[in-house]
C-alpha cells in the first residue's frame, strides 16, 4: 500500500530528474506531507543553482590561441600518418585507379578532353562524400569564408549555387587537387543524407565547350560541362533524371549569375 | 598545398568552454586544465572516425578527457595499478584555482567554490556533471567508466558533505576563513 520508504538516492534522483515517473509521483506524495524532506529537496535544489552560478562565470573566459588551434583540423603532419588506416580504402582505391590510368589521363588530360574530368570528379566525390564527419574542409556555417578562400585558390569567382529547392542543403566545401588546377568542391546532402558533390575548375584559355554529359564512373554518376571559362562536375549516386534536374537548376543558377541576374 | 590554416571546427569549438571548466574541476587548476583540453582536443582528431554522427559531441569529449587525464596521472605516478578516480582521496590537494572576480561574486558563492574543492576528486566530478553540466546519470556512468549505481552514491555522499558545511557555516559573511 505504501510506497517504498524514500532512500537519499531517490532525493537526488528527484532533484536531478532522474527518477521513473512513477517512482517521482510517490516523491512528490511524501513531498506534500512533509516538510523535512521538502526542506532537504530545496535546499539540494538551492546547492545545484550555486554551483552553476558559481562555475558559469568560467564559461565567458576568452579562449586562449593554443586551445583555439587545437580545434583546427590537424594539418598534413606527423599527424597524418597516425590517420592513415581510416585512409588506407581510399589511397588503395586511388592507387590502384591512378596507376592504371595513368598513361591515358596524361595523354587525355594533355588534349583537353573531359573524360578524365569527370572521372576525377566521380573519385573525389566517392572519397569525400563517404567522410560521414569530415566531408568538408569549411562548413557552410561559413560560406562566405569558404567561397572568398576557393575563389582566391581558384583564381576565379565560384559561388556554391542553392540547391534546396531540390531538396539539397549545402554542407560546406573545400579545395580539391584536380589533375593539374585546383578544384573547388561543394558538399551538398538531402534529408536522406545523400551527398551530391558540385566540383568547379577553371579551364585554360581555348577550351572548346562541352554540353552536357553524362558518365558512370565506379558506381558514381557525374554530370559534366565545360562553358569558357570553367569545368563543372555534379557526381552523385543519385538516378539519373535526378541528376540531370539537378545538373540544370545548377547550369541556370551559374549562367544567371554569369550575366548578372539575381538568382531566383 | 594549402597554405590557408583552417577554421577552428565550429562543434568543437563550442564545446572548449564546457571542457576548460570540467578540466579545472578536474586538475583543480587552470594552466594543467588547459593542457588537459588541448590534448583532449587532439586525440579527438586522431579519433575523429569514431565520431559518430547524431551523438553527443560533448559527452563524447568528456569521455575522452576523462582517460586523458586518468592516464597522465597514472604515468606521474608510475603505477599503472591505480589508473581509477575510484578512492582518490588526494584529488583534493591540487585545488588551487583562483576564486575569480572576487569583487563581484558572493561570498556565498565563493564558499561553495571552496567546498567542491575540498571533496575528492571522484565525487567532484560527479557532482560538477550532474548538477552543473546537467548531464543523465548513464552519461556520466559513461564518462566516467563506472557503474549507474556509483554515480549515485558519489553524488549523495557529495551533496551531503557539502550540506554539512552550509549548516555549520553561519550565513554571516565574516566567514571567509574556513577552518579545517
Amino acid at each position: 500500500m505504501n510506497p517504498l520508504p524514500l532512500t537519499d538516492a531517490d532525493l537526488n534522483a528527484y532533484v536531478d530528474g532522474a527518477l521513473a515517473p512513477a517512482r517521482a509521483a510517490e516523491v512528490e506524495q511524501v513531498l506534500a506531507k512533509d516538510a523535512a524532506i521538502t526542506a532537504r529537496v530545496a535546499e539540494m535544489r538551492q546547492q545545484n543553482s550555486a554551483l552553476r552560478e558559481a562555475l558559469d562565470p568560467w564559461l565567458a573566459d576568452p579562449i586562449p590561441p593554443a586551445l583555439l588551434d587545437a580545434a583546427r583540423m590537424p594539418q598534413a603532419s606527423a599527424r597524418w600518418r597516425r590517420f592513415a588506416p581510416y585512409f588506407a580504402a581510399a589511397a588503395t582505391l586511388l592507387l590502384g585507379v591512378a596507376s592504371g590510368w595513368y598513361l591515358r589521363d596524361v595523354t587525355l588530360e594533355r588534349g583537353g578532353t573531359p573524360t578524365t574530368f569527370a572521372r576525377q570528379a566521380a573519385l573525389t566525390h566517392a572519397l569525400y562524400a563517404g567522410d560521414i564527419n569530415r566531408p568538408v574542409e569549411i562548413w557552410a556555417a561559413e560560406e562566405k569564408r569558404l567561397v572568398t578562400w576557393l575563389s582566391r585558390r581558384l583564381g576565379l569567382a565560384v559561388h556554391a549555387p542553392d540547391l534546396n529547392g531540390a531538396g539539397f542543403a549545402l554542407v560546406g566545401g573545400r579545395l580539391v587537387a584536380g589533375n593539374e588546377r585546383p578544384t573547388a568542391l561543394f558538399m551538398y546532402e538531402n534529408a536522406d543524407k545523400q551527398r551530391l558533390s558540385l566540383q568547379v575548375r577553371k579551364q585554360p584559355p581555348g577550351t572548346s565547350e562541352v554540353a552536357f554529359r553524362y558518365a558512370i564512373e565506379d558506381g558514381v554518376g557525374v554530370y559534366y560541362w565545360i562553358d569558357d571559362a570553367c569545368a563543372y562536375a555534379l557526381s552523385g549516386q543519385l538516378d539519373r533524371a535526378q541528376m540531370l534536374t539537378i545538373g540544370r537548376a545548377v547550369y541556370a543558377q551559374l549562367a544567371a549569375a554569369e550575366t548578372g541576374t539575381p538568382l531566383k | 598545398m594549402s597554405t590557408e590554416p583552417s577554421l577552428p571546427h565550429p562543434e568543437l569549438l563550442a564545446a572548449i568552454p564546457r571542457l576548460r571548466r570540467y578540466a579545472r574541476v578536474l586538475t583543480g587548476e587552470t594552466t594543467r586544465a588547459d593542457d588537459l583540453v588541448q590534448e583532449t582536443l587532439a586525440r579527438a582528431w586522431e579519433k575523429r572516425r569514431l565520431w559518430a554522427a547524431g551523438t553527443d559531441l560533448r559527452a563524447w569529449l568528456f569521455t575522452i578527457m576523462h582517460n586523458v587525464f586518468v592516464n597522465q596521472r597514472a604515468l606521474a605516478r608510475r603505477d599503472a595499478q591505480n589508473v581509477s578516480l575510484d578512492g582518490d582521496e588526494d584529488g583534493n590537494a591540487a585545488w588551487q584555482i583562483p576564486v575569480r572576480a572576487m569583487q563581484q561574486t558572493r561570498v556565498e558563492l565563493m564558499e561553495i567554490l571552496r567546498e567542491v574543492g575540498r571533496l575528492p576528486v571522484d565525487q567532484r566530478v560527479v557532482l560538477v556533471l550532474a548538477a552543473v553540466e546537467e548531464m543523465r546519470y548513464e552519461e556520466i556512468a559513461a564518462v566516467l567508466s563506472i557503474p549507474v549505481g556509483t554515480v549515485m552514491s558519489r553524488l549523495s555522499r557529495a551533496r551531503e558533505k557539502l550540506r554539512r558545511v552550509a549548516q555549520a557555516t553561519p550565513t554571516e559573511p565574516s566567514t571567509l576563513k574556513i577552518v579545517k
